[in-house]
């Protein structure tokens, strides 16, 4: 999904001087981007729904911060995949993802058909994450590292390997395009 | 015959594939098509719709945003307000014997604000802010403590109407006391969230 935000410098200044009514402009103008962002990155709605709280909390509190440097949407995306991406890490600590990208692990007892949507629920949030942040949202490799404070390489890997995973999911054939070709 | 991996089909899309990819792919056809339907992934990709949040989380940020608004300006308050009043108290009972209905009153108004002040120390440790509240939560919390904000403005008055003379010391005390009902609400209200956390 690509978005297109543009949000009046006028309400941007009310923003910053606290008023109510521009910040739920703010809001209501974003919501949807946000959790949409979210939801693509993570697995449970719930998750992503608290992401969008975060995400708007932090707003209010750094609006005063942002200096009109670049798109407020670029602004306001950055804080939402790096709160998405701390939910992440803490989800990560907290328990092994049990649908890790092993090749052929989950894939057998998954249909030749399956939508993409549903492809892409099959991948770990790790996986999710990157290919969201990379392929759709534009992200380089270097800002998805630096966000995830891993390496450029990690974020190059997770993207091969989702990709190879939805190819497997998706795909009538049953290649493993992850490694070489037969 | 090697074909390209993965990572080689991202690099091609990139711009930043190996010369071997480059010249592989221009004669391979199984790469060729890996490559395609690599770009119509990511066109698949961006042409998902968009999710749409099912419940309205404006109510819960702006009852935290009030809340920490209305904390500020009690912090505030709580420093003009409540010291002044009781840096004023303190001068007139000083001045005052401790004897009598007198007497009574500075002991309840002194154990009024230890509690306060115990109160207010134990409040610190469930800071939670950065988390999530509930809109019901974050309203139960934000009113709370607006109503704490109110009577610290009240007993700045207080004060001041006492050392003209036109007030009496218990209705300071009944302040400090009320107050003192607010923050245990507070307190009960915190420590449920912060168990619930898992602070």
């Amino acid at each position: 999904m690509t978005v297109s935000l543009a949000v009046p410098d006028i309400l941007v200044a009310r923003a910053q001087a606290g008023d109510e009514a521009a910040l739920e402009a703010l809001y209501r103008a974003f919501e949807t981007p946000v959790y949409n962002l979210a939801r693509r990155m993570l697995r449970r709605p719930e998750d992503a729904e608290d992401v969008l709280q975060e995400t708007f909390l932090e707003v209010v509190r750094s609006i005063k911060q942002y200096r009109g440097e670049g798109h407020l949407w670029g602004w306001v995306r950055r804080i939402a995949s790096t709160k998405a991406l701390m939910r992440i890490r803490r989800d990560q600590i907290r328990a092994t993802e049990s649908l890790d990208d092993e090749p052929g692990k989950s894939g057998m007892h998954i249909g030749a058909n399956l939508d993409l949507e549903r492809a892409m629920e099959q991948l770990s949030e790790t996986s999710r994450a990157v290919v969201w942040l990379h392929d759709v949202e534009g992200y380089t490799h270097e800002e998805i590292a630096e966000q995830m404070g891993k390496s450029v390489s990690f974020s190059k890997s997770q993207l091969a390997r989702a990709h190879a995973r939805l190819r497997r999911t998706l795909g009538a054939e049953a290649q493993d395009v992850g490694g070489t070709h037969a | 015959m090697m074909h390209c991996t993965m990572e080689d089909l991202g690099a091609l899309r990139a711009g930043e594939a190996s010369v071997w990819a480059r010249r592989h792919v221009t004669t391979c056809a199984t790469c060729q098509q890996e490559l395609e339907l690599l770009y119509q992934r990511v066109a698949q990709l961006k042409a998902l719709p968009s999710l749409r949040p099912p419940r309205d989380r404006w109510p819960a940020v702006r009852a935290i945003m009030q809340g920490e608004r209305s904390r500020k300006r009690r912090t505030w308050g709580a420093w003009t307000g409540s010291l002044a009043a009781a840096a004023g108290l303190a001068a007139i009972l000083l001045l005052q014997p401790s004897t009598g209905q007198h007497g009574q009153l500075h002991a309840e108004l002194n154990q009024a604000k230890q509690q306060s002040a115990t109160l207010e120390d134990s409040l610190k440790q469930y800071d939670i802010d950065g988390c999530v509240l509930s809109g019901h939560a974050a309203a139960v919390v934000a009113d709370l403590e607006d109503r704490i904000s109110a009577i610290d403005g009240t007993l700045a008055q207080q004060t001041v109407d006492v050392e003209d003379g036109e007030a009496g010391d218990a209705a300071l005390v009944k302040l400090w006391q009320e107050r003192v009902g607010l923050m245990r609400e507070l307190m009960n209200a915190r420590a449920t969230r912060a168990r619930y956390v898992g602070l």
